[in-house]
């Protein structure tokens, strides 16, 4: 109707005007360029905010399994042993936390002794002195399977006495602790990268008064953590621990709203040299929104992002503008993002089809599809430099400009029984069809068109299919259901600590393969026997194994360790190929000038909140 | 009309009966994720995965899942009454859960639905009555640009100008009345409740205009004229009220359906209310949230069904109910 499109048309006129007025208006993008030489500042809060907490296990440190959950926990418990909160290989280290040292190993390897700090206490409303028997309630906690203790086999059929049984938490006769202050764990067998699992959260103190009351369903005391760090959540104090009736949940954490840390009156930074502790808290509250996060970043209403991945144009803006990249910090994580392929399902089966696929991946234009070199370094190897030390030298498969190499692809596919002509395609029927797995989210869902289209090029004609990642993952976790997936993309792996079995073991070993929730997406090592309890069908040629190299490096210790496992990483490389390694990844963390000092955990992988300071005077 | 309404109160159980039975149905059959092993972590050995099943309930027979859940909503169950279980994500109790997020949806479909009411009725009935003027010409522009638009383009777009540019309107997030004052409540819901509103004004300011030109073209419109009756009573007496028995029904159903969540303006301006904690939970294979958000979802559509059609027989007399 004509009076309609006038009416819109002058409707129209006068919102662009609006909208021009607007753009024209004087812009205010940033913060001023204050740099980054202003002293560290101690006080203030750091204010933060994320899309969701994305916990698994309810942030009760029994069973979250999540490095998110223990970036948190870096400010709210210590552990035997524990990181620095720095960047680099050095921040992967074990260091005495609660600990007097590192402890006393016996000859055999089987007795671990630790002596604990003086005056180390609970935080409010506990308030009393950290005992070795409330280490010991933790693992007691660990063993109890209603509570449901996510990485509790670090510990299961280790130390001695420690199985998964229902039931309320109880004694275990490997465990002593002869006075408060001296705890011994007697191990059922050397497991030289021990004390490194005794950094982890779960081991964190834990006072029964408080935790026996959480016992259905698991999680509960997420609620009411209390604290043995510098920090504790807020309420803490005024939770009334004199009952199980009377514990409420402390108002500082509401897990769909936010999660607010105050300083803990007890703790003594005489017996802490691992946090700096400058913030007198941090307000971590829930937004949607991920463009808005980054907007009141740079609007200044909130100091730092967590772990969300910056947006694209976010990343643009901070990379090219030189006032803006003093604030965009890059820190590699010890994680790999690659392509496995199953061992089990042709092509996939063949050696030689493994190389040429390693050879063909543009590893550069999925690099630029995830966001560009901020986002990650091309990985030539299995594992990230900062396990095991095999730098960016090594790159078996490098090809100029990281773009892929036809030829070299080709070469490798005549070996192939798939190419009978030695044409350099893959010309058996079973190339044709063969399942690509992928996520069904970007970056991934960007990066899938040139894996695809690379994979044509020798000749593999790939289905690709998108699921949302968590059923990615059960997917190609669940064997039978994997064996119908040749190829997949979803899958990354990161280290739990910085030992280099923690990319190898769960991985690549035999003992991996579990009919669900296996780690080992390609199979390797997988026997007959296995594959016929599975249900799974065994393929002519065998399935490389690399068990006897995992087993020859366990017992190594030090640089012995290193070198072995940098060796390890060679052997699959090149004799076993399970993966094309797409990249290391990077976290990337943008700070506003308020930050007067970052730093980044490598342990957990993301900014070390326990470590950060900030120049705002708000309080948590 | 009272034995019609418990009639169709009656009706409003069995609906919500049959939709619980045919979510947990759909949940067995069709899961996004089987969340025994996504809350198992990164390792889910078959130990853990056991145990986190257990956990959540999910390892009992699924009818005797399901008379436990419909037992647990007519009695209640630890966490009070009605019981709606825990969250399998965050451990929480689904009824307060739902409680602070139907809060946040509450106040933004009542704030929107009073705007798009204050701005869509008025430049319907404008329009209709001064067809082909100026103000008729505005106001369908306005009416087919915003009914074209996406909200979340609207959403993004306001944010952009009023927020970041401007500097004259709040940023997102929702502050409850009770810990920031209604100033502050309400500074932070115009942007929403203006762009949710935006899209229904259009459509309503359409819908008002077709129809009251359409009512006063008809004959007993003429026969008031002809009574000498001045033309605002002829409007606003005879005229509207014919008009806006439709709309009526429209709003009552579109009010309703908005308990679903507007899932779009609550994410572009971060109200956490029950429209993401529905996306969320559905992704997170999240399942006592799924039910207790359709339960709700679907006893606000009937519900307000049945609110509408009792307003519509005290609109219109030739309605009535046995």
């Amino acid at each position: 109707m004509r009076g309609s499109r006038k009416g819109l048309a002058l409707f129209v006129l006068g919102l662009i005007s609006l909208l021009i007025a607007t753009a024209c208006s004087s812009n205010n993008g940033g913060g001023s360029s204050t740099q980054s030489n202003a002293p560290v500042t101690k006080g203030g809060t750091y204010r933060s905010a994320t899309s969701s907490f994305g916990f698994v296990g309810d942030f009760d440190p029994v069973g979250e399994y999540t490095a998110v959950g223990f970036s948190y926990y870096q400010m709210l418990l210590r552990t035997l042993l524990n990181y620095t909160g720095e960047a680099g290989a050095a921040g992967l280290v074990p260091h005495p936390d609660l600990a007097t040292d590192l402890g006393t190993v016996s000859s055999d390897g089987l007795t671990y002794t630790y002596h604990l700090k003086d005056n180390i206490k609970f935080g409010p409303p506990i308030n009393r002195e950290i005992t070795s028997s409330d280490i010991k309630y933790a693992f007691e906690r660990i063993d109890s399977s209603s509570l449901v203790a996510q990485y509790a086999f670090y510990y299961d059929g280790v130390i001695q006495g420690m199985a998964q049984h229902s039931g309320p938490p109880r004694n275990i006769s490997g465990i002593d602790t002869p006075d408060p202050k001296t705890i011994v764990f007697h191990l059922t067998t050397p497991t030289s990268d021990f004390p490194a699992r005794l950094s982890l959260a779960a081991t964190a103190p834990v006072p029964e008064e408080v935790a026996k009351c959480f016992t259905k369903p698991a999680g509960g005391y997420g609620n009411d953590i209390v604290s043995s760090g510098p920090y504790m959540i807020q309420g803490a104090d005024q939770m009334d621990p004199s009952s199980c009736s009377t514990i409420k949940p402390m108002s500082g954490y509401d897990p769909t709203s936010h999660l607010i840390l105050v300083r803990n009156p007890n703790w003594d930074q005489s017996t802490d040299n691992l946090r700096k502790a400058y913030v007198n808290g941090l307000n971590m509250s829930i937004d949607s929104n991920v463009d808005d996060i980054f907007n009141k970043i740079s609007s200044g209403s909130l100091d730092g992002s967590f772990y969300e991945i910056p947006p694209p144009t976010v990343l643009q803006k901070y990379s090219t503008d030189a006032s803006l990249k003093p604030y965009m910090h890059i820190d590699p994580q010890n994680t790999t993002y690659y392509l496995s392929m199953n061992l089990i399902v042709p092509p996939f089966d063949d050696i030689h089809v493994r190389k040429a696929v390693n050879w063909i991946i543009d590893k550069a234009g999925i690099q630029k599809a995830w966001g560009g070199p901020a986002t990650g370094t091309i990985a030539g190897h299995i594992m990230p430099p900062s396990m095991a030390g095999l730098g960016t030298d090594y790159n078996p498969y490098g090809t100029p400009g990281n773009t892929g190499d036809l030829a070299k692809a080709e070469a490798e596919m005549k070996q192939s029984k798939y190419d009978p002509g030695h044409t350099g395609k893959c010309t058996d029927p079973v190339c044709n069809g063969v399942i690509l797995l992928n996520r069904n989210e970007p970056p991934w869902t960007d990066a899938e068109a040139g894996v695809v289209a690379a994979l044509a090029k020798i000749g593999i004609n790939v289905k690709a299919r998108e699921l949302e990642s968590g059923a990615a993952y059960q997917t190609i976790d669940t064997v039978k259901t994997g064996a119908q997936v040749g190829i997949s993309m979803n899958p990354r792996w990161g280290a739990d600590y910085g030992d280099p079995n923690t990319f190898a073991q769960p991985l690549f070993s035999s003992q991996a393969l579990i009919p669900v929730g296996t780690s080992n997406y390609s199979m390797v090592g997988m026997t007959s026997a296995q594959a016929k309890k599975f249900g799974v069908t065994y393929p002519a040629g065998g399935v490389p194994s690399a068990d006897s190299q995992i087993n020859s490096c366990l017992p190594k210790t030090g640089q012995d360790r290193e070198t072995c496992f940098q060796g390890f990483d060679k052997y699959l490389m090149e004799q076993v190929v399970p993966w094309v390694p797409m990249f290391w990844a990077n976290q990337v963390t943008i700070t506003s000038p308020t930050v007067t000092n970052f730093a980044f955990d490598q342990f957990t992988g993301f900014i070390a909140l326990q470590n950060v300071a900030v120049s705002n005077n708000a309080s948590p | 009309m009272w034995r019609y309404i418990v009639r169709r109160l009656v009706w409003v159980v069995f609906v919500l009966l049959f939709i619980t039975l045919l979510t947990y149905v759909l949940f067995y059959v069709m899961p996004p994720t089987d969340p025994s092993i996504l809350f198992a972590g990164k390792h889910p050995t078959p130990q853990v995965i056991a145990q986190v099943r257990k956990n959540l309930g999910l390892d009992r027979p699924f009818v005797v899942q399901y008379f436990l859940y419909l037992k647990h909503i007519v009695v209640g169950d630890q966490y009070g009454w009605p019981g709606l279980g825990f969250s399998f994500t965050t451990g929480k109790a689904v009824r307060s859960l739902i409680m602070e997020k139907l809060a946040v949806t509450f106040a933004l479909s009542l704030g929107a639905s009073i705007v798009w009411l204050l701005i869509g009725v008025p430049i319907g009935i404008i329009s209709a009555i001064k067809p082909g003027s100026v103000y008729d010409r505005v106001g369908m522009g306005f009416a087919l640009f915003f009914v074209s638009a996406p909200v979340f383009w609207v959403g993004l777009m306001f944010l952009w100008i009023f927020w970041s540019k401007l500097h004259i309107a709040a940023g997102t997030g929702y502050y409850p009345i009770s810990q920031y004052g209604v100033f502050t409540w309400a500074n932070h819901m115009i942007m929403p409740w203006v762009v949710l509103a935006l899209v229904f004004a259009a459509f309503y300011a359409r819908m008002v205009r077709g129809n009251l030109i359409e009512t006063m073209s008809e004959d007993y419109i003429r026969t008031a004229r002809a009574k000498g009756i001045s033309e605002r009573r002829v409007i606003v007496k005879h005229g509207l009220r014919a008009a806006l028995t439709p709309v009526v029904t429209m709003f009552g159903i579109d009010f309703g359906l908005l308990f679903g969540g507007a899932i779009i303006t609550e994410t572009v301006f971060n109200l956490q209310g029950l429209g993401l904690l529905s996306v969320q939970s559905v992704n997170n294979g999240d399942l006592p949230v799924i039910v207790a958000i359709t339960l709700v979802a679907s006893f606000a559509v009937t519900f307000m069904n049945l609110v509408v059609d009792i307003v519509y027989a005290y609109l219109d007399p030739r309605v009535r109910y046995t």
